[in-house]
């Protein structure tokens, strides 16, 4: 096992070049100029600015000299300084993880939960109404837009009703905690402010529900299955003959076998979560990576878009990495090495 | 019978785990019975520190406006964005300010007086002697010369502002003189500029800001700027969040008249009009700065928020190149008027602000200096097919119109592009429509031209000279290099528009109104920039905010809000 994990750890490293450089090559191969984002428009005819501009930040060399510079800094932990927020892309990172990790781990338990439990209750429920509605609702998570939920639950649930809070992580008028681990719930706690930390905790709820729906719906699917296989495979049925109590039957036989497919979409959803939260941070004015990206990517914020690549690169390849671990720990038929 | 116990019992355990995670959350109550400062509108007493915010005290409140910011910089010299100009305006003060209700009238702020020699290349200032930075210290005419000299050598965007500055002098410490190597009496206008606002220049130095000519590469004070501000105004820089919230604090050393009101002003970032809208429906906002004016019907008969649509200097325009790849047949005027003619302006008024627009003759918004007395487009469409058949183009030809994805001003570009196309196709002429985002817009504009495009304008500042340095068909202009101009001698080059912003420069009063309006004609001939729509602003705030308004030069003046009552 140590092994194993030792070599895919190896290989971080180069798949990780491999991603930066693919990310490099398609930001710097589009046809479209940042200066216009740095500059403005109006003075992209102006070559004093358009220059001293040019040499601030580092375009005034080919492409395979900004590589190789980009390449140096990289190797001392330096992302670049982001075109856009003018600060250090890796203290930008650094300092969004929090929020969107509050959200992803919000969204995973939301989804984790709530998807083993309907998906388990709809496979005991097999062909009933409760099934189908079970079902109806996965598949409303797994096909709406997470943009749409999200502005219908925002006007419905805060504009119109006022049962939950409006976007932000924090209420108006508020003042974040001190800031120790940047999660504003644990921060919250660390202050002793219990006031701030279930309004942080409150906010998270419609943003995590909106993102995690989707993943719910995908997982109790997969869980409905998988209980439904196990339920009818011929150890169980050979378990119930031996007169093993079937508490015993589902926890050892039926559970344990019916988690590893879980196990395999638990990891890359969590990456996928972290990733995949543009639109719903971009709607819930979540000051996280999401959104970042998605200004970056706007503004051909090079810097910023390279280390999003290489944020959401690490993202999956440690998730992956994880995944297999479980599995093995979940399946010891499975051998790693 | 019990062949399902075992998933019924795990389902549960599963559900309660559920459950509990919904009931933490759910304990957390409304956020509006535990803020930590009065709601708006009511007068709930603070509830010390929770959440860590300081008491606002009952003087007054903190005031929320949301708004999608455009910030990438809070260093004075080198911001540009309209965001940057409620920033600038609150934190760093200017000599000379615009009168909100008329752009055209400046009036005095740090300086009590000021003067320019007859042929405007020699402008002298006085100092109000009671000026005083947030820290206590005097604002000086060394203050002035280290900021603007920094301004125009950090080389930011608005360094253009300070072209042809020659010197500036500090005989004493309440006079600054500037010198101007050519006419230039559209200086007075840019000085009042946020973006020449006037920092404590002791303060910077310390911080590793340099105003020497090499301060492009020189200068050490960004970051310092990102968590602090040096300025003499009503407000000073408390935090920012890029991308979340820039909060303002109460500068409590304020020296001029009008003692600020709010403690504490949060600028928050909120990117869509709905959301805006939302949050002032509900109290979380006191102002909403960006909700579009279709969206203002929701808003009537809500007794806690007021709303009114104003003028403003903004404007969207399609402009045409005829230098651009794909448009030779533009190099023809007739086919720039037959373009321009077969625009229904009212049907795009309607359709695109809900007629809450004003149509606009020339590239000199309504309001300016040289607008009043020109002619508004007329949608003309038989002059418009005569023009065309006359050029021989009577079957129409094919125009690329590659434009920025974007909405502005509550205008659609796409939205507004459509009904172009709709336009120009009664006239046989075949819009291609292609809206790309900004950054690769401004690069095929600059590369190979776009013959057919849409953007928008708002002013730097109020005189009326950058409407014609920019759209003029004049050397150096951002609009004749698009249409293939850019230089003296060449086709698209107007030297009468030349003559006539240099006598512009060189006059004041009539003399220079009367120039400026022979621009506004000669810009409306050249039927190069054709504006659509000039917009107006919905000002929508909750009902006890007082002083709400939009001003040419600083979009929002922070030290002109206050509360009812």
């Amino acid at each position: 096992m140590r092994r194993f994990i030792l070599r895919r750890l190896a290989a971080v490293p180069l798949l990780l070049l491999g991603i930066v450089t693919i990310a490099f090559c398609i930001s710097r191969l589009i046809p479209a100029d940042p200066l216009a984002s740095i500059v403005g428009v109006r003075q992209m005819n102006n070559p004093t600015i358009v220059d001293a501009a040019r040499q601030k930040w580092g375009l005034n060399g080919s492409i395979f000299e900004q590589y190789w510079a980009f390449l140096q800094n990289l190797v001392k932990g330096d992302l670049g300084v982001s075109f856009r927020t003018r600060q250090p892309v890796t203290h930008d990172l650094l300092d969004r993880l929090p929020a969107t990790l509050e959200l992803a781990v919000g969204a995973l338990v939301v989804g984790g939960v709530g998807g083993v439990a309907l998906g388990a209750y709809a496979a005991s429920k097999k062909d009933k109404l409760a099934d189908h509605l079970s079902r109806g609702f996965s598949l409303l998570g797994s096909s709406l837009p997470v943009f749409w939920i999200g502005l219908v639950f925002l006007f419905v649930l805060y504009a119109r009703l006022g049962w939950f809070p409006g976007p932000g992580r924090l209420p108006p008028r508020t003042e974040p905690p001190g800031h120790v681990t940047g999660f504003y719930t644990i921060d919250a706690l660390i202050d002793g402010n219990f006031t701030l930390f279930r309004q942080c905790l409150w906010r998270l709820v419609l943003p995590c529900f909106v993102l995690g729906w989707a993943y719910m719906g995908q997982l109790s699917r997969l869980v409905r299955a998988a209980m439904l296989d196990e339920i009818n495979s011929d150890y169980v049925r050979t378990a119930r003959a031996k007169g093993l109590a079937e508490r015993l039957v589902m926890r050892r036989h039926v559970l344990r076998n019916a988690w590893l497919p879980t196990l395999t979409i638990l990891g890359f959803s969590f990456a996928q979560l972290l990733t995949a939260s543009v639109l719903t941070e971009t709607i819930f004015q979540w000051n996280g990576i999401g959104s970042y990206a998605v200004q970056a990517a706007n503004t051909l914020d090079f810097p910023g878009i390279n280390g999003v690549s290489l944020f959401a690169g690490l993202a999956f390849l440690l998730a992956n990495l994880a995944t297999d671990v479980l599995y093995a720990v979940a399946d010891p038929k499975i051998r790693l090495a | 019978m019990h062949r399902h116990t075992g998933v019924r019992n795990w389902t549960r355990v599963a559900a309660l785990g559920m459950v509990v995670t919904v009931m933490a959350a759910s304990c957390g109550s409304d956020d509006k019975t535990t803020s930590v400062s009065a709601a708006p509108g009511g007068s709930q007493a603070p509830s010390g520190t929770t959440g860590g915010s300081a008491a606002p005290g009952a003087e007054g409140r903190e005031l929320v406006i949301d708004r999608d910011m455009d910030l990438t910089t809070l260093d004075l010299s080198l911001t540009y964005c309209d965001t940057c100009q409620i920033f600038n305006t609150a934190v760093y003060e200017t000599l000379i300010t615009v009168d909100p209700a008329d752009p055209n009238t400046l009036l005095p702020r740090l300086a009590t007086s000021w003067e320019a020699n007859t042929d405007n290349t020699v402008f002298t200032f006085k100092l109000d002697p009671a000026a005083k930075f947030d820290d206590g210290s005097a604002v000086e005419s060394k203050d002035v010369k280290f900021s603007w000299e920094r301004l125009a050598n950090m080389k930011g965007s608005a360094s253009y502002l300070m072209a042809g500055l020659e010197s500036i002098d500090t005989p004493d410490a309440g006079t600054v003189v500037a010198t101007f190597s050519a006419a230039n009496s559209a200086f007075l206008p840019i000085v009042a500029a946020s973006y020449l606002g006037i920092m404590n220049s002791d303060v910077a130095t310390e911080q590793g800001a340099t105003s020497a000519a090499d301060a492009a590469t020189t200068d050490k004070a960004g970051d310092w700027f990102l968590s602090n501000s040096a300025g003499s105004g009503p407000y000073k820089l408390e935090s920012y969040t890029q991308g979340d919230k820039l909060v303002l604090a109460r500068n409590d050393n304020y020296w001029g008249p009008k003692k600020p009101v709010f403690p504490k002003v949060t600028v928050v970032q909120v990117k869509d009009s709905s959301s805006q809208l939302q949050q002032l429906q509900s109290g979380d906002a006191d102002i909403a700065m960006q909700i579009s004016v279709d969206s203002v019907g929701q808003l009537e008969g809500n007794a806690d928020v007021t709303t009114k649509i104003v003028d403003s200097y903004n404007f969207v325009y399609i402009a045409l190149s005829p230098g651009a790849a794909g448009g030779e047949m533009l190099q023809d005027v007739n086919v720039r008027k037959a373009i321009k003619e077969a625009v229904d302006y009212d049907g795009a008024i309607e359709a695109l602000v809900a007629g809450k627009g004003k149509k606009q003759a020339s590239p000199i918004p309504n309001g300016f200096v040289g607008s009043a007395d020109l002619p508004l487009p007329e949608y003309n469409l038989d002059d418009a097919k005569k023009l065309l058949s006359d050029a021989g183009l009577a079957d129409g030809f094919d125009l690329d119109a590659t434009y920025p994805d974007a909405n502005v001003y509550g205008v659609d570009f796409n939205l507004m592009m459509q009904k172009i196309q709709q336009d120009l196709a009664k006239v046989n002429i075949n819009v291609k429509l292609t809206p790309v985002q900004f950054p690769d817009w401004a690069t095929r504009i600059g590369d190979t031209g776009i013959p057919l495009t849409a953007v928008y304008f708002a002013p730097d500042h109020t005189d009326t000279g950058q409407y014609i340095q920019y759209f003029g068909l004049i050397p150096n202009s951002f609009w004749a290099a698009s249409a293939g101009g850019g230089s003296a001698g060449t086709p698209m080059d107007n030297p009468k528009e030349s003559e006539l912003l240099a006598t512009a420069l060189a006059s004041s009063g009539d003399a220079k109104a009367k120039a400026y309006t022979d621009a506004g004609q000669q810009m409306i001939d050249d039927q190069i920039v054709i504006p659509i729509v000039n917009t107006q602003l919905v000002l929508a705030s909750r009902t006890d905010i007082t002083g709400m308004h939009y001003s040419a030069c600083c979009n929002l003046d922070l030290s002109l809000l206050g509360l009812a009552g």
